[in-house]
């Protein structure tokens, strides 16, 4: 349990624990389906931050998923870049 | 033309670049800072034998030895995807795309912190952060700063900060909750701490770390550990303190806290506020293996080694032809250790582009068995059952043996 539930945990996107809790609740929903209602770790930074946290909390609200399976998709661009970078300008 | 394609100038990055260079294979290393040495850039610290490390030096050296092979080590390269290509991989980064038939994927570590009320104020900062701006920016993080987190990287960059004259004014715990579990429990740090008891940070816990292997005199040792904490270099660490919020306006002011027992729980009317003006959250860290998940390699869970880890031999090959992984990516150990990894790797690749067949195969050999005694000497050990984890990860590689992956199948 998080006694704060205004405690933010995915800084990009600024959700926070009670955000998380609440969809859960609400949509009994897997991992990834939490992450997409809610933006958890779609933000900036890709989930590096806040990724260990979320799968923790994922975990605490929905136990026994799969644990060889990644819970969190990666996907590219792993790093901000530019729409000009992915069009293979690089000036 | 390259043949290797290194992502990563960390320790295992340039090693694994070094060892597969020595055997005539062009070599590109990219690394997304602006010099190279990754994590060895923060690393000072004096080893059992009472010789210092110094990480910089370290990196300084395999940097060297790098250009004198005629590695081609480009920095400020951040690398965004990876596919395959018609003969090997494509590499993306902000500075066009790379290819070439082998790829290391040495790209370490990530930190991760555990939110704690306040955490997005101003002078907080995860304790890498601190110490990337002490040992390689020489910056100050502040005048008087707060630990949250009690463990091995933490203790380690505690040092680094006295060393550099920094004034931290206590270790604490973070709050027992979802995200902290074992880390904001009294018993199971001391547990963890005991098994780096070499490194031990006081003589209490180094002369006590053999008669505390006993439970029960353990569980007294927990309780009856000193309120006011023990003392590391005139830091308290105060096992029994919680901190429940980072308090400011602007910046961090000050650190909320209350007292626990031995499992974290709250003891009610404990409430005290410390002054800082910063605070560094040490969570721990995890492999960071974004590259290898995009590229479609298949994953293993092994706590042991820090959580998913790509599954990978040896040899340092995951099932993916040409891709091959060494370092933190592998699970969280020493720079050391590290180091011997790229080599095995840098060998292995060179052994499947067919330079030196027969000597590298020797060499390959002795490389493998170079990381296994370096890993039993090192002064770090970030997790007391690595052996197991890694015997896991060699079991689960024998297991899958022979079954081809997809390239670009998307795992998670």
């Amino acid at each position: 349990m998080i006694e704060n539930k205004q405690l933010i945990i995915c800084r990009c996107e600024e959700v926070t624990y009670e955000q998380l809790q609440s969809t859960a609740r609400q949509h009994t929903c897997s991992a990834r389906e939490l992450k997409l209602r809610t933006r958890a770790g779609m933000g900036f930074c890709g989930g590096r931050t806040c990724r260990i946290a979320l799968d923790a909390i994922m975990d605490s609200f929905i136990p026994d998923e799969n644990k060889a399976v990644i819970p969190l998709k990666y996907q590219p661009p792993i790093r901000p870049v530019s729409f000009g970078t992915v069009g293979g300008r690089h000036d | 033309m390259t043949d290797l394609i290194v992502i990563g100038s960390g320790p295992a990055g340039l090693a694994g670049a070094i060892a597969a260079a020595g055997t005539g294979l062009r070599v590109t290393v990219v690394d997304e800072f602006i010099r190279p040495g990754g994590r060895l850039l923060g690393q000072l610290h004096q080893e059992p034998s009472g010789e210092w490390w110094n990480g910089i030096k370290e990196a300084e050296k395999l940097q060297h030895e790098a250009h004198a092979l005629g590695i081609n080590i480009r920095c400020g390269v951040s690398v965004y995807n990876i596919e395959t290509a018609e003969a090997g991989w494509k590499v993306y980064t902000n500075e066009g795309v790379l290819e070439a038939p082998f790829v290391l994927i040495a790209t370490g570590a990530a930190e991760y912190p555990i939110p704690v009320p306040g955490w997005t104020l101003p002078g907080v900062m995860s304790i890498g952060a601190a110490q990337v701006m002490t040992n390689v920016h020489r910056v100050q993080a502040g005048r008087k700063g707060i630990i949250i987190g009690a463990n091995i990287l933490a203790f380690a960059i505690l040092n680094e900060l006295q060393l550099a004259g920094i004034k931290v004014d206590r270790v604490v715990l973070p709050e027992k909750n979802a995200v902290s579990r074992q880390a904001g429990e009294p018993e199971a740090v001391i547990r963890s701490l005991l098994n780096a008891a070499h490194l031990a940070p006081s003589a209490l816990l180094r002369f006590g770390s053999r008669l505390m292997k006993n439970e029960t005199i353990r569980n007294i040792g927990t309780r009856f550990y000193p309120k006011n904490g023990l003392k590391i270099n005139g830091t308290p660490l105060q096992l029994r303190k919680a901190a429940v919020e980072i308090i400011g306006t602007e910046q961090v002011e000050g650190v909320r806290t209350v007292d626990i027992d031995a499992y974290g729980h709250v003891i009610p009317g404990t409430d005290r506020l410390y002054e800082a003006d910063f605070v560094c959250i040490a969570g721990g860290l995890y492999p960071l293996a974004e590259l290898a998940a995009v590229a479609g390699c298949p994953f293993e869970y092994i706590p042991e080694l820090g959580g998913h880890v790509p599954r990978h031999s040896e040899t340092m090959a995951t099932p993916l032809p040409g891709l091959f992984v060494a370092g933190n990516i592998t699970g969280i150990e020493s720079g050391k250790v590290a180091m011997a990894q790229g080599t095995a790797a840098g060998l292995s690749i060179a052994k499947q582009a067919g330079k030196q067949a027969a000597a590298s195969g020797r060499q390959l050999e002795q490389a493998i068995e170079h990381v296994r005694t370096i890993r039993q000497q090192v002064a770090i050990q970030f997790h007391p059952d690595i052996e197991l984890g890694r015997s896991q990860m060699n079991e689960q590689w024998k297991a899958h043996e022979g079954t081809s992956v997809q390239p670009g199948e998307k795992i998670g």
